[in-house]
Formats: C-alpha cells, sequence, structure tokens
C-alpha cells in the first residue's frame, strides 16, 4: 500500500503534545517554583518546527506519487461504528492539504518563535504556550482530518483555543467578553456545519464517510439537497471565517495578545471556513446557485469591511477589519468555483497578514502596548526594520504588483469576471482600491510626519531578533510567494493552481487574452487610485487626528452592527429567558419534581408514628413480625 | 414425658418475652433475655435426648458461652449507660424517635 504511511498522525500529535506536557508543567508550576522561560520556549517551538518538517516529508511524498493518484491516509483507530456509520479516526493528506499543511506549519513555527519575544516576562508564560500548541494543533487535525467528522474534531478545537487565547488577559472584562462572543458567535456557525454535515450523511453518508468516498458518490445528491448542503456548510464557514453576518467577533478577537491575532488571522482559524469550501469543492460545483450566495456574501463582507476599516484607529482593528475583507475575497473566489484561486489567496495572506500583524506587534511592544495610530507617527528612523517589512507587507496586502498579494488577488477577480460573476468583478475592484487606501493610511499616519506622542516616540525602539528575525522570514514570503502561481499572461503556468487541481472539482474557462489584460490593468490603476489617495491625505499634507462626524462617525462605528444584533438578537433572547424561567419552569418542569418531593415528604410523616424510640416497642414489632411469619411458614408448610 | 420439657420451656420464653416488653430497667430486660436464652437451652437438651444424640447438648454448651460473652459486654453497655444518663429507665433512651 503506498498510499498509507504512518507519520501523518504525528503532525497533529506533536503540537498536542507539547500542549499537554507544557500544561502539565504550567499546572505543577503553579504551586511552587515557576519553570525558566526558555524551556518554555524551546518545548513550545520544537513541535511546530517538526511538524513543518513533517510537512515537508508529505509535499515530497505526494510529488512522487503519479498525478492522478496524489493521497496519502493513515487510519489510525476505528472511533465510531454503529449500524452503517462507520468512522475512523483517520487522516489524509492531498495537494489541498499539503498546502494548507505547509503554509500553517510554517507560518506557525514562526509566530511561535516571535511569541517567546513578544511575551516575556508574562507571569502565565506557560499557559499561553500551551495554549498555543493546542492551537495548532487543532487546526492540523481540522487540515488532514480524514472525513467531516475528524474535521470537525479540529474545526471544534481552534474554536475553543480562539475563546481561550482571546480572553487570556482575563482580568480584564472585556477581553472576557471578547472571547465569550468569539465563542458563542462561533457556536451559531458549527450548528450549521453540524447540519449540513448530517445532511450529506443522510444523502451518500451510508457508502462511507471519508472525503474519497463522498466524492465518488457525489453525484447521487439532488440539487435541491445538495443547495442545502452546500448553504448549510457556508453558513459554518462564516461563522469561523467572519463573514457576513458572523463576523463580528473578529475585530473584537483583537483582546488577545498580538501574536495570538496573527495566528488567528494567518494560519490557524479564519483560513478554515475557505478550506472546508474548498475541500468540498465536488459538492459546490454541483450547484452554482450556491456559489453565487457565497461568492456575494464574500464580496460584500469584503467592502463592509473595507468601509470599516478605513474608519478605524486601533492599529489592530484596522488590520483586524482588512483580514475580513481578504476573507471575503477568498469566498468570492471559491463562490465563482475558482477554489485554486481562492485557497493561493489564503496561502499569500497567510504570510502578509502574519507579516503585518507581527510588524504591528513590534510596534505595540515598542510603545509599550500603545495600539492608537494617532499617537503614533514617525517611527520609520526609530525602528528600521519593522518598518522596511511593514512596507512589503503593506504593498502585499494592498495588491501592488509584483508582490504576492497582487497575483492571487487578481486571479480572484479575473476568475470572477471570467465566470461571468461581473458585478461580483466590479465590486472586487472597488474595494481593492480601498484596500489600498486604509493599508497605506495606517502606514503614513504610524511611521511617517511627525511623532505626535512625544514622551512614547523618545522611548522606541526596535525590537530585539527574536521578534525582528520572523518578520524578516515573513517579508521574504510576502514578497516571493506570489510567484509560486504566475498567470500565463505574465509568462508563467500556474503552478499553485495545477498542484491542487487533484483534489478540487473545477473548470478553467477558457478566456480571451484581452479580458485577462482588462482585468489585471483595472486591478493595478484600482492599487494606484487608493494608494495615491492616501499618500494625498497623510503623506503630504501631514495629518492630523481627525474628527468624525456624520457618516464617518456611523462607519467608525461600525455601522452600530454590534448594537443591532444586541438589540435585534441578544435582548428577545434574554427576555424570551426570563419569561421562561418565571413563568413555565416553576409549573412545567419544577412542578413534577416538587410534587414528587411533597409525595415523600408526607410517606415519611406518615411512618414517622411507628417510630417511638424505645427499644421495647422495639421488640413488640419483632415479636409481632416473627408470629406472622411463623403464621405464615406454618400455613404454607400445612402443619 | 417430653412435651413437659417442652412446655417449661415455651413458658420460660413467654416469661423472658413479656419481660423484654413491659420492663422498663435495663437490668430487667437484660435478665429477661438470659431468661430466653436458658429456655432454648432446656429446649435444646430436651431435643437431645428425644433424638438420642449429642447435638443438642453441644448447641446448649454453646449458647451458654456466647450468654457468657454477652453478659460481660452487656454489663459493660450498663455501666457506660448509667454513667451518661444516671438512671437506667429505658424510656430516657430513645434517641432514635421520629
Amino acid at each position: 500500500m503506498e498510499h498509507t504511511v504512518s507519520y501523518l498522525v504525528l503532525i497533529p500529535l506533536l503540537p498536542l503534545l507539547g500542549a499537554l506536557l507544557m500544561g502539565l508543567m504550567y499546572l505543577v508550576s503553579c504551586k511552587g517554583k515557576a519553570f525558566p522561560e526558555k524551556i518554555y520556549g524551546i518545548i513550545a517551538c520544537i513541535g511546530p518546527a517538526l511538524t513543518f518538517i513533517l510537512a515537508l516529508k508529505v509535499y515530497f511524498g505526494l510529488k512522487g506519487l503519479p498525478e492522478d493518484s496524489r493521497y496519502l491516509v493513515q487510519d489510525v483507530f476505528t472511533w465510531i461504528k454503529v449500524g452503517d456509520l462507520d468512522i475512523s479516526m483517520g487522516f489524509f493528506a492531498d495537494p489541498l492539504s499539503s498546502l494548507m499543511l505547509l503554509f500553517v506549519t510554517l507560518i506557525g513555527t514562526l509566530i511561535h518563535v516571535y511569541s517567546v519575544g513578544y511575551m516575556a516576562k508574562d507571569e502565565n508564560f506557560g499557559k499561553f504556550f500551551a495554549y498555543l500548541n493546542l492551537f495548532l494543533g487543532s487546526m492540523l487535525i481540522l487540515v488532514l482530518g480524514s472525513s467531516p467528522v475528524v474535521m470537525f474534531v479540529g474545526w471544534e478545537g481552534v474554536g475553543l483555543c480562539s475563546y481561550l487565547l482571546i480572553s487570556y488577559y482575563s482580568t480584564e472584562t472585556n477581553n472576557v467578553i471578547a472571547g465569550n462572543k468569539a465563542f458563542i458567535v462561533n457556536r451559531i456557525g458549527d450548528l450549521g456545519f453540524v447540519l449540513g454535515m448530517s445532511l450529506l450523511f443522510w444523502a451518500i453518508g451510508s457508502g462511507g464517510f471519508d472525503y474519497m468516498s463522498l466524492r465518488a458518490n457525489a453525484e447521487q445528491i439532488g440539487p435541491g439537497v445538495g443547495l442545502a448542503i452546500c448553504l448549510l456548510l457556508f453558513v459554518g464557514a462564516t461563522g469561523k471565517s467572519a463573514q457576513i453576518p458572523l463576523y463580528v467577533w473578529l475585530p473584537d478577537a483583537m483582546a488577545g495578545p498580538t501574536p495570538v491575532s496573527a495566528l488567528i488571522h494567518a494560519a490557524t482559524m479564519v483560513t478554515a471556513g475557505v478550506y472546508m469550501v474548498a475541500r468540498f469543492s465536488f459538492i459546490y460545483a454541483e450547484v452554482p446557485a450556491a456559489g453565487t450566495v457565497v461568492a456575494w456574501i464574500g464580496i460584500l463582507t469584503a467592502l463592509l469591511a473595507a468601509i470599516f476599516g478605513c474608519f478605524q484607529r486601533d492599529i489592530k482593528k484596522i488590520l483586524a477589519y482588512s483580514t475580513v475583507s481578504q476573507l471575503g475575497y477568498m469566498f468570492a473566489g471559491v463562490g465563482v468555483a475558482a477554489y485554486s484561486a481562492g485557497i493561493f489567496h489564503v496561502f499569500t495572506h497567510a504570510f502578509f497578514k502574519a507579516l503585518l500583524f507581527l510588524g504591528a506587534g513590534s510596534v505595540i511592544y515598542a510603545l509599550h502596548h500603545e495600539q492608537d495610530i494617532w499617537r503614533m507617527g514617525g517611527l520609520k528612523n526609530k525602528m528600521p526594520i519593522t518598518y522596511w517589512t511593514m512596507l512589503i507587507g503593506c504593498l502585499a496586502l494592498a495588491g501592488c504588483p509584483p508582490f504576492s498579494g497582487f497575483f492571487s488577488k487578481d486571479e480572484i477577480l479575473f476568475m470572477a469576471l471570467a465566470s461571468g460573476h461581473g458585478g461580483v468583478w466590479l465590486v472586487g475592484v472597488l474595494v481593492a482600491a480601498m484596500t489600498a487606501f486604509y493599508t497605506f493610511r495606517m502606514f503614513f499616519v504610524v511611521f511617517h510626519g511627525k511623532p505626535r506622542d512625544e514622551h512614547a516616540y523618545e522611548h522606541a525602539h526596535e525590537s530585539p531578533k527574536v521578534m525582528t528575525v520572523p518578520l524578516i522570514v515573513l517579508a521574504v514570503g510576502a514578497c516571493f510567494a506570489g510567484y509560486l502561481n504566475i498567470p500565463s499572461i505574465f509568462g508563467g503556468h500556474l503552478g499553485v493552481s495545477h498542484w491542487l487541481a487533484p483534489s478540487l472539482t473545477e473548470h478553467h474557462p477558457h478566456v480571451s487574452v484581452w479580458l485577462e489584460v482588462l482585468a489585471v490593468a483595472t486591478s493595478i490603476a484600482a492599487f494606484g487610485c487608493g494608494i495615491f489617495f492616501a499618500w494625498k491625505k497623510f503623506y503630504v499634507a501631514t495629518a492630523e487626528e481627525p474628527f468624525y462626524t456624520g457618516l464617518a462617525n456611523f462607519a467608525y462605528n461600525k455601522f452600530m452592527v454590534d448594537e443591532l444584533y444586541h438589540y435585534l438578537l441578544v435582548v428577545p433572547y434574554k427576555l424570551l429567558g426570563t419569561a421562561i424561567s418565571k413563568s413555565i419552569e416553576p409549573f412545567v418542569t419544577d412542578g413534577p419534581v416538587k410534587v414528587v418531593v411533597w409525595l415523600y415528604g408526607a410517606l415519611a410523616n406518615a411512618f414517622k408514628v411507628v417510630q417511638v424510640g424505645y427499644v421495647r416497642v422495639y421488640a413488640i414489632y419483632m415479636v409481632i413480625g416473627l408470629s406472622v411469619l411463623s403464621i405464615f411458614i406454618s400455613r404454607s408448610l400445612n402443619l | 414425658m417430653i412435651a413437659n420439657y417442652l412446655s417449661l420451656s415455651v413458658i420460660l420464653f413467654c416469661f423472658g418475652l413479656l419481660g423484654v416488653i413491659s420492663r422498663r430497667n435495663v437490668f430487667t430486660v437484660f435478665m429477661s433475655i438470659e431468661l430466653m436464652l436458658n429456655a432454648a437451652n432446656l429446649a435444646f437438651v430436651a431435643l437431645s435426648r428425644l433424638h438420642e444424640n449429642m447435638d443438642g447438648h453441644v448447641l446448649a454448651l454453646m449458647v451458654m458461652a456466647v450468654a457468657a460473652a454477652e453478659a460481660a459486654l452487656a454489663l459493660a453497655v450498663v455501666i457506660l449507660l448509667h454513667k451518661h444518663k444516671g438512671n437506667l429507665d429505658t424510656n430516657v433512651f430513645s434517641l432514635l424517635r421520629g
């Protein structure tokens, strides 16, 4: 069996073991002497680093197989076996998961290294890295699971870890609320995922519930059921990947430490939804209507988040909205059936978004936890490495050729146009311009101009090597990751798309070169417009802190969506709960219980009379009992 | 002949039982219990004689040994009860009243 290997299970297991070990160490040290940070740091980084090596091994293992049968499997044990349902705890690697593996483990490792510097002298150092390893391990289960059920284990795992890490600074109420919000919103999405999975099993699950059997049986699904499955699974994706209407948790997730934000946004969590849609491409490809819904939700999310991003003043919030916006692009990509383009954007986005978050972390660290961009400024000379790496990250995010973001974003927009989704394309171009604008608004305000807070500026300094080296590695990735998938118009041959082709069900439409030229030209023009306005407004004229009024203030307050949800959903739900607890609970559910309690009380009272407490009375009872027994026995023996 | 012995045994047993039920002094109750034990012994010995083997004798000896041990324990308990409450009326010891 050339497809069965024995090292797949190690990939999620190594970080999980690290998490277990560090968790135990942390619990032990709670009551005694703490372990030195160095030990935690080494254990934390060694697991992810080894998984990266294993991911490379998976990649080369797949490469050595013939193109039409590129997959590796490992069944560890039979997990559930009930009637038709036979699910093994198995792992499965194909080109799609190998690509995910490579960047998840690489970026995960870099973030772990960076965190050793960023979290230095934190009192819960060990706990933080235990959570971080658990997070990575869960994501790897998600990516490698051989069936939707195993994937769901990882899916829930990353939800749990996001909750733990977002509310990591748990002494502040707001952080805890943000963690709860992430968890509860994700729960709504998870319900959709479970329903979709159940429906999928009901439709075709009896022929085996791993991806390969599902894919082989996909044509048995009726169109109506297929649409329902796709939409329910997409509800799951909107929760995990922060799309309308469940995107609200992601900006609040900035409450966690900055490396956690980087991990959530770049590698471990939000990409899960896009990956899941691509993984189920064999169903989505059969139901174009579902794809259209996905594409429109995605691109509208991108637009909404871009609008919010233009008005935020917290550096991490700006980046958070840019993530939501880029995720919207990815869903637009997978929605128009360009799964490889969507996944490729996930791939490049992981590099430049991790870079931007870690760069922002470096700035925040230098300014002693100042996150307001209007209190920064002029940091260019103080932090050269951070400045140049952030510049690369911003150019990649804004989609400047030839950085990585340009190729992936352009591919999505081109595919939207080529597949006839003109509206999606138009909105996408608009969002591209806005992306360039808000990215460079942040960049110019933070690094150029004069310092706005002299005191903080005086104390600003470049971060230690353990933080800058990951930045440089990521900057290299953000520069060159795009070259892996150069379209033919630039003389490339779409390497990543070809690599992913065996895993995905997609058809490349044949369109004229002129359409492609048009798409590229508008993308570059959009980028140019965006950066020009940002340059004019925030670089040439030394920008002062704006005072928002009217619509701008409305956008700064995120269109009051949080408040809307609060009054539309949370408040009625609470009212319903109160009403039930006041009316139904005391009578319907508590009633029978209380009656039973009263009944036993009454019985006990009735029998209390015979318990007089005098020994001789008990002797009488005994005599009576023995007499009755004797009479009964002598009767039954006919004596 | 044997019937007389057994009748005496039953009469003694009933006296003992009556004593346990009706008397309130702990000592009297205790002596009544001893009376019941000896009524049983008498029945054993009589029946042993009837069957012409030694089983009843053995059991009677056994009961005497147990009764001796029980007497030692019971007297100790009686002393403790007296120390505790100052008198030996069984009505005083009614902590298990419902």
